[in-house]
């Protein structure tokens, strides 16, 4: 049995990299596959600095398509197993990863949205929130958490594991090169000591017995030669996604009861609009906010409830709408007025949230 | 709601902006405040302004970057034009005095503008290697966010390896962060 990695709970000062190898090791991760791209590159040099203290592993591959196949493979041999990347990294990502959509395999990935398109900036964007929930060649069957502070990174990142081995959908841990680099402050925990029940990881391939005689026989596929039977195994898939839907959803909201604008953004964005809120709150403004925290699935009954409520919608995110598509996906048959406010690749103040709100209440 | 302080600092490559805003921002966290700081950290980091954003508060933090900075400190010309922006009617620009005629450039709408002579005071009291440990003396005298003792115990923590070897150096380190926090009350 390897000692634990949080033994009390402690305050500490890091950056979001570490944060997630702190969290990783904290939900008893196995081992980390990965290659090398900024902005989340501490993370695997967090992970390899601490992981042989806690007899854990890492593999550095040659890409990121073999980190997201290598991280499957893991999975198959019942490791908990992850890997992290961001921006073209997160692109080739997309094959392995729709790979484990087809298999159910639970892998963990987190993601650092860095600016695009293509190799762009090394810096920061909300940009890779399509390709992380529903890219690869699928239908999206995947979970997605949008962190927006170091707390969060740490406390989903721990989740991811469990929401992926509880639900055997690939779970991804979505944040940014901002929660990346920047340092603040959180609490470290060791999440059994709060009571957290760590679900423990079940090999695939290579159990005890005979195949055929003391077990089914393991068989996993990708490939199937006939239109019926993918049908029929997709759909299965889609029905058990859309039922664990209702349980995984998650989001935030303030004010939204006596608001006539309520402001929607997720991820860091959330933290300007928060504090602009409870600021325009201060000065008597009516305005809420509404936060999703899973980006895939969105709690789609509670977006049909604020669309069904006659308030104006402003909807902020650092990229051209691709939180927007989503939303508007969830919310369509409703006459709410939704306004836009994308900034690709770039960071959105308190300061714009406040004046771009007054101007639709003015 | 809590007030949260805001801190933008800029300056040259080696100048030191980001040590001292990791070290403030550290200092606040071991005193129980939330605090976030943030580098820049694009391709422009090599051969370009060096900008720090730190912020410090009681409660929430919000972005982790914003519009207007309650102290601005600029330490080269260049800093200077990268960072007018950032001053408001309520900030504080901190300059370092030795820069050569900036005067016309410096913003005009901050609420207070606070040449300091960092540089030369660094090379004539000090040493031009603390010119940092000045900076970070006077953003703790102009926000008062931070007790001096507390910015000490998290340069202690950062540098005492080096001060056991060289206990001068510990001397030397207090007394310019001393001094800083003299300059922007003289300023």
């Amino acid at each position: 049995m390897s000692k634990k990695i949080v033994e009390q709970e402690k305050r500490a000062f890091m950056t979001g990299n570490e944060v997630v190898a702190w969290a990783a090791l904290a939900a008893k991760a196995d081992i980390m596959y990965g290659y090398p791209i900024t902005p989340q590159n501490e993370i695997m040099h967090y992970w390899t600095r601490m992981a042989p203290k806690y007899e854990k592993s890492f593999l550095q591959t040659e890409d990121e398509l073999s980190a997201g196949f290598t991280t499957i493979g893991g999975v198959m041999a019942g490791r908990k197993a992850f890997t992290a990347t961001a921006g073209p990294g997160n692109t080739l990502m997309q094959e392995p990863m729709s790979m484990a959509e087809m298999m159910r395999l639970p892998t963990v990935v987190v993601v650092q949205q860095r600016g695009g398109p293509s190799t762009a900036t090394v810096i920061y964007s909300q940009q890779e929130v399509t390709m992380t929930s529903i890219g690869g060649n699928g239908e999206g069957m995947r979970i997605v958490y949008s962190t927006s502070s170091h707390q969060e990174l740490y406390d989903y990142t721990i989740k991811a594991f469990n929401t992926a081995w509880k639900y055997r959908f690939p779970t991804f841990v979505l944040g940014d090169g901002y929660q990346a680099k920047m340092r603040e402050s959180l609490t470290l925990y060791d999440p059994e000591a709060r009571g957290i029940e760590l679900i423990p990881p079940e090999a695939y391939v290579g159990k005890e017995g005979v195949p055929g005689k003391d077990r089914p026989p393991a068989h996993f596929r990708n490939t199937y030669n006939m239109e019926e039977e993918l049908y029929e195994l997709v759909m299965d898939a889609l029905q058990d996604y859309e039922k664990i839907s209702p349980d995984v959803a998650e989001y935030h909201s303030a004010g939204i009861e006596d608001a006539e604008l309520v402001i929607v953004g997720h991820g860091i964005v959330y933290r300007a609009i928060k504090a602009a809120v409870e600021a325009m709150r201060e000065k008597g403004l009516r305005v809420g906010y509404f936060r999703p925290v899973t980006l895939r699935p969105l709690p789609v009954p509670q977006i049909k409830e604020l669309m069904a409520s006659n308030k104006q919608i402003l909807l902020m995110e650092s990229s051209y709408g691709q939180l927007a598509r989503l939303f508007k996906d969830v919310a369509y048959g409703s006459s709410t007025k939704i306004n836009t406010f994308f900034k690709p690749g770039m960071g959105i103040t308190a300061e714009e949230v406040e004046a771009a709100a007054r101007e639709i209440l003015k | 709601m809590n007030k949260t302080t805001k801190i933008v600092l800029a300056g040259e490559g080696g100048q030191g902006v980001q040590s001292v805003a990791e070290i403030i921002a550290e200092a606040a966290n071991e005193e129980g405040k939330q605090a976030l700081y943030i580098p820049n950290f694009g391709v422009e980091q090599r051969g370009g302004v060096s900008v720090a954003y730190v912020q410090i508060s009681d409660g929430d933090i919000g972005a982790p970057k914003f519009q207007t900075g309650d102290i601005v400190v600029a330490l080269s010309d260049r800093a200077v034009r990268r960072t007018v922006n950032y001053a408001g009617p309520g900030t504080t620009f901190v300059y370092e005095s030795g820069i050569e005629g900036i005067e016309s450039e410096l913003p005009q709408k901050a609420g207070r503008i606070l040449p300091i002579p960092a540089i030369d005071v660094a090379k004539n009291e000090f040493h031009p290697r603390v010119f940092n440990i000045i900076i970070m003396g006077a953003v703790i005298g102009a926000t008062g966010v931070i007790p001096l003792e507390r910015a000490k115990a998290a340069v202690e923590k950062k540098l005492g390896y080096k001060f056991e070897k060289q206990p001068k150096l510990r001397d030397l380190n207090f007394k310019a962060m001393e001094r800083g926090v003299e300059l922007v009350a003289e300023a």
